[in-house]
């Protein structure tokens, strides 16, 4: 218990979902983060990766380089976490992968006892030449609908890089969330774009925008959005890809399930070409869940609630 | 093989989506326990449109399915399935994240018996389940791969009545000699086999045959007779040229020989 200091109410909060918290101990060697509220709880470094954080009035300042040629297999942890039932809580992360580095980024937020919380980030990431950069965010919101959580990001892929997305909120309810995610992807960037998200009640509300702009030639990018709202839940996305510079390849995919009265799905994609050479493309699927797979678990003796819930649990 | 009829169709008629014409009109046949009973019949011919049927995907304006000897006409997908008839679709359905494993294993009963059929039935089907059971039934499996996982997923069933439609679509040639076999195991299982197939060599495992044409019963009885009188309503000479069944190929040669010569004379 020691080890688990001023972290272990979150830590155990995350233990609540199933997630393995012995990456986040003092006791493990990798890199980490870990913020209790607007407070700082640990900060290990390792070779190749600075961490600085700061503490400011309602969060912090946090500052993370990957140095150049860095290459690292285990993941940098974040953990950003409020026990509290009401607060603020503001986190400017300034992220820096120089050139030739590997890194995955898993960040966890959780706020498990949220009434009236507010988390607010505003985040940059700058991902050089030839990187790999891979960037993980799972939220948790307890089970009282009492979070209002609004993270922006501000992307910028440079040439050669791989940039992938993966934020996902399909554990526990919601409450009220906007994200924003801009991503500029240059000169032979590949962008792979995922958000996950599940209404389950009329008091949770989500709304996501996730931008790829492809402004170097040859960049591509793919943005999946997958979402379901079930018992009055109301879920918008708007999928944006541009293509800004010659021969760039985009596409938008959009899949979102409601179940139940009063339960919402908008989709929005904006797609936007200008150069002749580029090819930006788009689907989207809203509604009943596809009746091919309906069918298919039917025949095998589900019902179409359990067909239908399995196919939302597997899908997000 | 019992003699006992397990599926009854009795007249049942289909209406196309715009209600001008029937795809399936007044068809008739039974299917006994325990066989292999196959309906055969050229593209369009409301083959699969009659699987859909008895399994409940389509309503007849008209007829009536009996299963069992109960009327299960106006059943559910889901009622038809927990009274032991399920269907392998043509263009079985991709999920995204969910796992072989419990794709297969949905349909098994007793939750304690979901591993051990799972491999059993991935094993059938010649696919590996060390390799499998963690894999997604997704587009990351090819045509022949997700095929092979829908025959797997009736076979862990263990259903009375399985409808193949067009099971052998899109399998690769090794995997389609062993059709025979897995029709075989499907058979020595318990469950007999409804095969909605228009290739022949496949169809020669069925016990009984029914041909299809134009949404209408043109016969009912032995394979052999039926491809006899397919042969002759397509107008075809020679219709078995794979090396697997050049022995059933030659004897329809010489059947039509003969009948071509006897109607000369």
């Amino acid at each position: 218990m020691s080890e688990r200091s001023d972290s272990s109410e979150i830590l155990n909060s995350l233990e609540k979902y199933n997630l393995d918290i012995s990456d986040y101990l003092p006791s493990h060697s990798g890199p980490k983060l870990v913020l209790n509220f607007n407070k700082i709880t640990t900060v290990s470094e390792v070779e190749g990766i600075i961490l600085k954080g700061r503490e400011i009035e309602n969060g912090i300042i946090a500052d993370i380089v990957i140095k150049e040629g860095t290459v690292l297999e285990d993941p940098i942890h974040l953990c950003f976490g409020v026990n509290k039932e009401t607060g603020l809580q503001e986190i400017f992360p300034r992220i820096i992968a120089e050139d030739n580095s590997s890194v995955t980024l898993q960040a966890h937020c959780s706020f498990p006892n949220a009434k009236n919380l507010t988390h607010k980030m505003f985040g940059h990431i700058y991902v050089g030449k030839n990187c790999k950069f891979v960037y993980n965010e799972t939220h948790y919101h307890g089970e009282q609908n009492g979070a209002t959580v609004a993270p922006v990001s501000h992307v910028y892929v440079g040439e050669n890089s791989y940039f992938e997305n993966n934020f996902f909120l399909t554990q526990g309810t919601i409450g009220r969330m906007k994200i924003q995610i801009d991503i500029y992807a240059f000169k032979d960037s590949i962008i792979n774009s995922n958000v996950k998200a599940f209404g389950k009640n009329s008091l949770d509300s989500i709304r996501v925008r996730d931008a790829v702009f492809l402004e170097g030639e040859n960049a591509r990018s793919i943005i999946k959005m997958k979402a379901a709202a079930i018992g009055g839940g109301e879920v918008m996305m708007f999928g944006i890809t541009e293509g800004n510079a010659a021969n760039t390849t985009g596409h938008v995919d959009c899949t979102e399930i409601v179940k139940d009265r009063g339960s919402r799905c908008r989709a929005i994609p904006l797609i936007r070409a200008t150069d002749e050479s580029c090819h930006i493309t788009h689907e989207a699927s809203l509604g009943k869940v596809d009746s091919a797979q309906l069918n298919a678990l039917m025949a095998r003796g589900l019902d179409e609630d359990e067909a239908t819930d399995l196919i939302i649990k597997n899908m997000l | 093989m019992s003699s006992d009829v397990l599926l009854s169709v009795k007249d049942i008629s289909i209406l196309s989506e715009d209600r001008q014409c029937n795809i399936v009109d007044t068809i008739s046949f039974d299917v006994m326990e325990g066989s292999i009973h196959s309906i055969i019949g050229p593209n369009g011919a409301g083959k699969s449109t009659l699987g859909y049927a008895i399994m409940g995907v389509y309503h007849p304006c008209s007829g009536k399915i009996f299963f069992k000897g109960k009327d299960i006409t106006d059943l559910s997908i889901t009622e038809r399935a927990k009274r032991g008839i399920t269907l392998a679709w043509q263009t079985p359905a991709r999920f995204d994240g969910l796992s072989v494993y419990d794709y297969i294993g949905v349909g098994v009963k007793d939750k304690n018996l979901i591993e051990q059929r799972v491999r059993e039935a991935l094993e059938i089907v010649n696919l590996d389940p060390d390799i499998y059971i963690k894999r997604k039934v997704d587009a990351n499996l090819s045509g022949g791969e997700r095929k092979r996982i829908e025959l797997a997923s009736v076979i862990a069933m263990r259903p009375k009545l399985v409808i193949l439609d067009e099971a052998e679509a899109g399998m690769d040639l090794i995997v389609l000699e062993s059709f025979m076999d897995i029709f075989n195991k499907i058979k020595e299982l318990g469950m007999t086999i409804l095969l909605i197939t228009h290739r022949e060599d496949i169809g020669m495992v069925s016990d009984n045959s029914t041909l299809i044409w134009d949404g209408k019963v043109l016969a009912n009885g032995h394979f052999r007779d039926i491809m006899v009188l397919y042969c002759q309503k397509a107008g075809l000479k020679k219709i078995c040229n794979r090396t697997l069944f050049n022995q059933f190929d030659e004897c329809i040669d010489k059947i039509i020989e003969e009948e071509t010569r006897e109607n000369k004379i």
